[in-house]
């Protein structure tokens, strides 16, 4: 008690501070202007119930502004909640949902807000990766770790650590043996007690001192197609976005150089940081020591590509107050790969009051929004696929004039579409043996055919 | 039939639940109190700590208050577990400055934890530390940051870097050297990790201090690719920043061409520039919208709301760009390194790193390098939904500026049916800008697609993009206009049924769109008009009726058919005139009037009959606008109408006949004028900001630096004043306003009239007096000098007009030469201010004491926190009262020692006031007593003793008086009032009726008849002053046409908040006539958003 006098209290720390309120208004400190970034992070269930709060810097958010955020919600719908920058009466608010959870950040200062967007989404998905998966359970059930995982990914509105390797080795993920350990022994700390090597290297993605009995390497590339067809059945756009995707396992501080077939395919980049860039610009070779385990080496672009595996055929034709649909899925072009995972998805107009679908092979489910999903996985080999069946309209309606856009998925797996191959990849320091894998998946990305 | 079973699939699925939550703090969070939490504080097992500490997690983070616990688990912070440590950390953080006092109990733990030997724990105890933000320690966290800057481990050292704001924070202004000396230190680490905190810490603790980037530039631009990627987006801006500041704008740039196309007649070096645009080869004329683009570059430098409030004045005042002030890229090192670090940074994963260095290469690069950002943009639109509406909206600008460079990726806009609807709606703007000849048809057919979306706000949207393509490239107007026939064809909109509200709108943008694109060149698309006429019957939308008819009208004489068909139209329309909607009864009308008056001999007498069966329908329609044009047509065309009846009715003199002539004339024939561009006035700001995305300037944004300002020695103080006395960037001049500035605010000083009539006085425009002003900006019309001389007489006008108001004598001559009447001082009007007086105990109830209070308007000699308020107590019985004495109501419990400012209690708190030992009947005494409200809201419960008897009283406290006067004058007043826009703005309006009395009054007495102006104006800052401590900046006084139209009446007053001097300021604006009761805007400009709101509410209730 005595040393406390060696800080004298002068008048202007006299904080004061409080929760909420109505009469109380205004606290000593809450004026002063705070200059850093975001400053509270809120994690809302799908219902709006405020899950967890993580206030970041000494000027305190008040809950209420998830209160208004959410009645925004409900009076403004669908619109609101795609909104990613709102400017409330008192923030401004950076949202981004995933899996019915709301990540809501405040700000109220000018700062980028694509870095508060990226921000989140990297939350979210350190979060999705540590509790493998996201939904109000749970978060709630862990958010100890949620907590830990926040105080240390941003300090003072600031990012600070946002490396999942790093955050991995800091703050242990929960797994089966971890949480039977916890149940045994009772002690369940999962904050690590040292400072994970990586955060002084050269290279702040790997720890320094990994062995592996085994070493081994696996390159995936993981493209999504997107495609517009036009109603008249020309093709305007078609690209893919893929990812070279890397999960290694390698002892030591390896250097790894990857090299494509065909790098002029490529019509723009991006790296994961641990991507020289000199390489890349001089020989298009992409030169890296990896993190440990899976990670994102590079996203790419092709564009133009001319060929799509699957046609859609809709026709709607209409009279009298009801409409007849028939959508036919087929083979364009043959990928050599079988194509799997196929459905058709789409949206009936909101003059449709009532549908009669059959399909001739697959599943077909409309749901209560009227979003229709036709599951087909494979073609048969002996016939198309076909769905049919009527729309009735709604009451006065003679025929329809709007049309449905029918978002396409499907999966070719052994083939990447953009045609980008890989040429080889080398290991600069070589262990004693190194097992390499590669294997490529197309995916239907943005595919879309309008009728 | 088997109960058991049920039961056990129950338990079963719980179990389950139970065994897939087991480990997890599930049941923790769950039910946070189910056991009591404090002594598992002060239990000796971690395990057990923890337990607590996550229970008291849990329920901060359900939104309940835990503080309470505060001195327990501050306790544990000593413990060696560092997952205790970690929790208790959380706790500390989140709770410490609610409870100060307490937090300080830690700090000695922190201490010795920084002198751990585990780099995680040092760095965890200076992230709380400075975590905690109090004053009391800020020395001792500035030393541990300055330790720690130096430590050896890398994360220890970004520690310190990210500390370093939280310092800053306290606004403590004997360390802030220190804090950027630490800065600077950090700047120049060896890890790049460090180097990317220390930019974020730079740019919050000290953006200003270029000499600290100058000294490390080329270095911090080789190391950018290597920093975190949170850090580099950071320093991007702070190198950007740098490097205009340093160099000013690049030569080459798409930011210089822009400026030196507006002054290409005058600039010299301009040639230069010319022979570089033809040598890559683009048509400047054609590639750019020059205004549009020299504006953003404007707006980037100066802010938009700057500039485009200077640009409303009559002449823009260009700015005189010297060619010192730009610097050539190709033998500029340094704008040549910074372009070459953050080319990479386009490959970087993080979208908002690529829209940052997209940014830089926007601003800095050569023209025909600029294409480098179009691919890297492009590609982040796939990154995720949220930022890609982000990232359209930064394109937008892009786009709009230099529609070329996304010319041929125009198929990255085609719309998705996923996308949302801002989404859509920005491609559609964009496809628009971005269109070209080549690319058009393409364009033109997604459009036919989007048409038929479910969607129909985003199909009419559609709609309206295909006029605008036909706007701008009119080679495809015919295309699209025979597009949207069809559309209007379509038997979706022609059938029977009822269309939806919706699907109107499709149809009305449609026709709205043909009637734009007619009206380029109407001769050329008759045939169209003719469809549309013919479609008349089968549409059904009252607002594409209204819009077809009014074609009619309009281009009645164009072409060969329109004038052959006109009869039978009009005859259909007058014969459908009755059940028509009433926008489409007054177009009807419109038509027939101009009709009628263009005629010429041929068919007169048939339009005749139709225009009088019309007129006469309109002046018995239900609907009073339709008759009330349907009246005055009828007189306006009465020469016309030629029915004899009706020339009884108007006794039309030649010379009147005349005049309706040519006021008929001029009314239905002003087709043919141009008109000019419109200025445009979009709001721009840098790339990548929030303010871009949310078009008003967030607090905090900051435009570029103005080129060049720092020396080339990059040494910090030099640059300011010579940037002022250079003046090319203020565009107006401020030098004159420093004479009147020195004038006292209490004389009756300088009369400064702003007078946009002469063209001397141009340069005046910014000198303003204190007090009075007189402002012209808007509304100064001929007729508005008679007032003027009402205000001052015609010599001084003159004399003041001549007047330079430079000359040092001026502020003196003119205060001898002032006229008498127009003028309020401040000293006159405080003499009248007459705070309210609130009872506070009647004598009925306190026996025979009679205690009475005024909020005072002195400040407090006791702390500049409390509230003085004065205190009547008079004695109405007839006896001796003795011993008075007003205190807390439960000071009886607890001894109030409320003056010591170190008490956090924060509940109001009365100073304790001395005891009146007696007072005589009849006698009265005034006692100030001071009271610390806290800013609480609530009345004060107090309690009078006297005579050993108490009487509970209630003391209202009077957030009026939670201020007090901030003096300053109106420049001041203006520029704080632009940083504090937005949300710490609230406006709300009422009637205010206190001057119709003193007007009636005025009336009385005709001895002395005063302005009404001035009146109103006296009234208004009377009531105000009463009831508020304010200080009155200036009065604007309205020059309207109309004597007693006092709308544009402004009185500006400004204070600060008394307990922690945040600047507070209020603008009165009235709106109408003189001696009725006024419409009264209030506006309060305050960073404190919920004071300024009740201040407010305040304000507006005591002026109505």
């Amino acid at each position: 008690q005595t040393k406390l006098l060696l800080f004298p209290l002068s008048s202007s720390c006299s904080a004061s501070f409080h929760s909420s309120g109505q009469t109380q208004i205004v606290s000593e400190q809450a004026i002063q202007r705070e200059e850093t970034m975001l400053q509270c992070i809120f994690l809302l269930s799908d219902s709006g119930e405020v899950m967890l709060e993580k206030q970041l810097t000494g000027n305190r958010v008040d809950r209420s502004i998830c209160v208004w955020f959410w009645d925004q919600l409900l009076s403004h719908g669908d619109s609101f909640k795609q909104q990613p920058v709102i400017a409330s009466p008192t923030h401004y608010l950076f949202q981004v949902v995933r899996e019915g959870i709301t990540f809501l950040a405040c700000t109220q200062v000018e700062m980028p807000p694509l870095m508060a967007i990226e921000f989140l989404c990297r939350v979210a998905d350190v979060l999705s990766d540590y509790l493998e998966g996201l939904n109000e359970d749970v978060i709630k059930d862990n958010f100890i770790i949620v907590y830990e995982l926040l105080d240390e990914m941003m300090d003072n509105g600031h990012p600070l650590t946002t490396e999942p390797n790093i955050l991995r080795e800091m703050i242990a993920p929960p797994n089966i043996v971890s949480k039977m350990l916890s149940v045994v022994t009772g002690n369940s700390s999962n904050v690590s007690e040292t400072l994970p090597g990586a955060t002084s290297s050269c290279v702040p993605w790997r720890t320094t001192d990994i062995k592996y009995a085994n070493n081994e390497v696996y390159v995936d590339l993981v493209e999504e197609m997107d495609a517009i067809i036009t109603r008249d059945g020309i093709l305007v756009k078609c690209e893919v976005f893929g990812e070279v995707q890397v999960n290694s396992h390698i002892t030591g501080v390896p250097d790894l150089a990857l090299s494509f077939v065909n790098p002029s395919v490529l019509d723009d980049v991006r790296f994961h940081p641990c991507v020289r860039y000199r390489p890349w610009e001089s020989y298009q070779i992409l030169s890296f020591v990896p993190p440990d385990g899976q990670f994102k080496l590079m996203s790419y672009r092709v564009r133009k590509l001319k060929s799509i595996p699957l046609y859609v055929k809709p026709q709607i034709t209409s009279d009298g107050g009801s409409s007849r649909i028939s959508v036919m899925v087929g083979i364009r072009n043959d990928p050599g790969k079988a194509i799997d995972s196929i459905s058709v998805q789409f949206q009936l107009p909101s003059c449709v009051s009532s549908t009669d679908l059959t399909a001739n092979h697959g599943v077909v489910n409309v749901l209560s929004n009227k979003t229709c999903i036709w599951s087909i996985d494979r073609i048969p080999k002996d016939r198309a696929p076909l769905l049919s069946g009527t729309l009735l309209l709604e009451n006065g309606l003679d025929r329809l004039h709007v049309f449905p856009t029918f978002q396409v998925g499907f999966r070719v797996q052994g083939v990447a579409l953009s045609g980008l191959q890989i040429d080889k990849l080398e290991l600069k320091v070589i262990p004693n043996r190194l097992y390499k894998g590669f294997r490529a998946l197309t995916r239907g990305g943005q595919y879309e055919v309008r009728s | 039939m088997f109960p058991q079973f049920g039961a056990t699939a129950d338990t079963l699925s719980k179990a389950s639940t139970i065994m897939f939550r087991i480990g997890t703090d599930a049941h923790l969070y769950d039910d946070p109190e189910d056991v009591n939490i404090a002594p598992l504080l002060d239990s000796k097992f971690d395990s057990e700590k923890c337990e607590a500490l996550k229970r008291l997690l849990a329920l901060i983070a359900q939104g309940f208050d835990v503080s309470n616990f505060f001195p327990q688990v501050v306790k544990n912070v000593a413990s060696h577990s560092l997952e205790v440590k970690k929790l208790v950390y959380l706790y500390l953080l989140h709770y410490a400055q609610k409870r100060p006092n307490e937090a300080l109990l830690s700090i000695n733990s922190f201490q010795k934890d920084l002198g751990d030997t585990n780099p995680l724990v040092r760095a965890w105890a200076l992230r709380t530390m400075a975590g905690i933000r109090l004053h009391a320690i800020a020395p001792l966290v500035l030393v541990a940051v300055g330790k720690c800057a130096r430590d050896p481990s890398v994360y220890v050292r970004k520690c310190a870097a990210t500390a370093l704001p939280k310092l800053h924070d306290l606004r403590l202004e004997e360390l802030s050297s220190t804090i950027e000396e630490i800065v600077g230190t950090l700047l120049t680490d060896n890890s790049p990790a460090v180097v990317g905190a220390a930019a974020a810490a730079f740019s919050s603790v000290c953006p200003n201090n270029y000499s600290l980037i100058g000294k490390n530039y080329k270095r911090l631009c080789t190391i950018l690719p290597d920093v975190e990627e949170w850090g580099q987006i950071v320093l991007i801006g702070i190198l950007l920043r740098y490097a205009i500041a340093r160099h000013g704008l690049v030569r080459e740039s798409m930011m210089f061409h822009l400026h030196s196309k507006e002054h290409s007649s005058s600039e010299n070096d301009d040639s230069d520039v010319h022979s570089t645009v033809g040598k890559v080869g683009i048509d400047p004329s054609k590639k750019y919208d020059s205004e549009l683009a020299s504006m953003i570059s404007r707006c980037y430098i100066e802010g938009p709301d700057d500039y485009l409030s200077r640009s409303s004045y009559s002449n823009r005042v260009s700015l005189a760009f010297s060619g010192a002030k730009f610097t050539s890229c190709k033998n500029n090192e340094d704008v040549k390194i910074l372009l070459q670090c953050t080319s990479p940074l386009f490959w970087s994963n993080n979208s908002a790193v690529v829209l940052a260095a997209a940014g830089v290469h926007w601003i800095m690069a050569p023209r025909d390098n600029i294409q480098r950002i179009v691919k890297p943009l492009l590609f982040l639109l796939r990154s995720s939904r949220s930022s890609n509406y982000v990232v359209l909206c930064n394109i937008q600008v892009f786009a709009k500026a230099t529609p070329y460079l996304f010319a041929s990726h125009f198929e990255n806009f085609f719309i998705l049916s996923t996308d949302s609807y801002q989404t859509k709606a920005l491609k559609l703007e964009i496809l628009c800008t971005i269109s070209t000849d080549s690319s058009i048809a393409s364009i033109l057919k997604e459009f036919q697609d989007y048409i038929r979306d479910p969607d129909r706000k985003f199909a009419a949207d559609a709609v309206a993009a295909v006029g605008l393509c036909a706007l701008q490239l009119p080679k495809m107007a015919s295309t699209c206009l025979e597009g949207l026939l069809a559309l209007t064809r379509q038997d979706s909109f022609t059938s029977d049924v009822r269309t939806s509200e919706e699907e109107a709108g499709v149809l009305v943008q449609a026709i709205m769109s043909i009637k734009m694109i007619i009206k380029q060149d109407p001769p050329s698309h008759e045939k169209v008009i003719v469809q549309l006429v013919r479609n008349l019957d089968s549409i059904k939308v009252p607002a594409a009726r209204a819009i077809i008819i009014w074609m009619v009208g309009e281009y009645s004489k164009v072409g060969e058919i329109i004038p052959k068909m006109l009869l039978t139209v009009l005859k259909y329309i007058a014969w459908s005139f009755a059940s028509e909607s009433s926008e489409t009864k007054l177009q009807t009308l419109n038509t027939v009037a101009k009709v009628l008056s263009n005629s010429r001999g041929e068919n007169l007498e048939t339009l005749q009959k139709i225009a009088r069966y019309v007129l006469e329908l309109a002046e018995c329609d239900m609907n009073y606008v339709v008759r009330g044009r349907g009246c005055f047509f009828r007189k306006l065309l009465s020469c016309h109408l030629g029915s004899k009846k009706l020339e009884d009715e108007v006794i039309t003199s030649p010379e009147n006949e005349g005049l309706l002539n040519v006021l008929s004339e001029h009314m239905f024939h002003e087709q043919a004028i141009q008109q000019s561009p419109v200025p445009i006035n979009y709001r721009v700001y840098l790339p990548g900001s929030l303010s871009q995305i949310v078009l008003h300037a967030a607090p905090g944004y900051e435009p570029l630096p103005k080129p060049c300002t720092i020396l080339h020695d990059a040494d910090t103080e030099a640059d300011v004043s010579e940037q002022d006395g250079s003046g090319s960037f203020t565009g107006s001049l401020d030098e004159g306003s420093g004479s009147y500035n020195g004038s006292d605010h209490s004389v009756t000083s300088g009369g400064n009239t702003e007078s946009g009539e002469s063209g001397s006085s141009n340069e005046d425009e910014n000198i303003q007096d204190p007090l009075i002003q007189i402002s012209d900006e808007s509304h100064l019309l001929p007729a508005a000098s008679a007032d003027l001389e009402e205000l001052m007489s015609k010599r001084d006008l003159e004399t003041w007009l001549d007047d330079q108001p430079s000359l040092p004598n001026s502020s003196i001559h003119k205060e001898s030469k002032v006229p008498r009447s127009a003028r309020i001082s401040i000293k006159d009007i405080e003499k009248r201010v007459r705070p309210k007086t609130y009872e506070l105990l009647d004598p009925a109830n306190g026996n025979g004491m009679k205690v009475d209070y005024t909020f005072s308007s002195d400040v407090s000699n006791i702390s500049p926190h409390v509230v003085t308020i004065q205190a009547t107590f008079k004695n109405c019985s007839i006896e001796t009262i003795s011993n008075i004495v007003l205190k807390h109501e439960d000071s009886t419990t607890k001894p109030s020692d409320c003056s010591e400012s170190s008490s956090q209690d924060d509940v109001p708190a009365l100073v304790p006031m001395q005891e009146i030992t007696s007072l005589e009947p009849g006698q009265a005494t005034t006692e100030t007593i001071h009271v610390r409200f806290h800013h609480h809201l609530l009345p004060l419960k107090l309690v009078i003793y006297f005579n050993g008897k108490s009487f509970p009283v209630k003391l209202r406290p009077d957030i009026g008086y939670f201020v007090k006067p901030l003096p300053m004058d109106v420049e001041v007043f203006r520029d704080k009032e632009s940083h504090l826009p937005g949300m710490f703005e609230c406006t709300r309006s009422c009637i205010f009726k206190g001057h119709v009395d003193d007007l009636n009054k005025e009336k009385g007495d005709h001895t002395f008849s005063k302005d009404k102006f001035l009146v109103v104006c006296e009234s208004i800052a009377l009531t105000m002053l009463s009831n508020a401590n304010l200080f009155l900046v200036s009065v604007d006084m309205p020059i309207a046409a109309k004597h007693d139209d006092a709308s544009g009446l402004c009185l500006r007053f400004s204070s600060e908040i008394l307990s922690n001097s945040v600047p507070c300021l209020i603008t009165v604006t009235a709106e109408g006539i003189c001696s009725e009761p006024l419409n009264v805007a209030v506006k309060v400009n305050c960073e404190e958003t919920v004071f300024g709101l009740n201040l407010l509410n305040r304000i507006v209730n005591f002026l109505s």
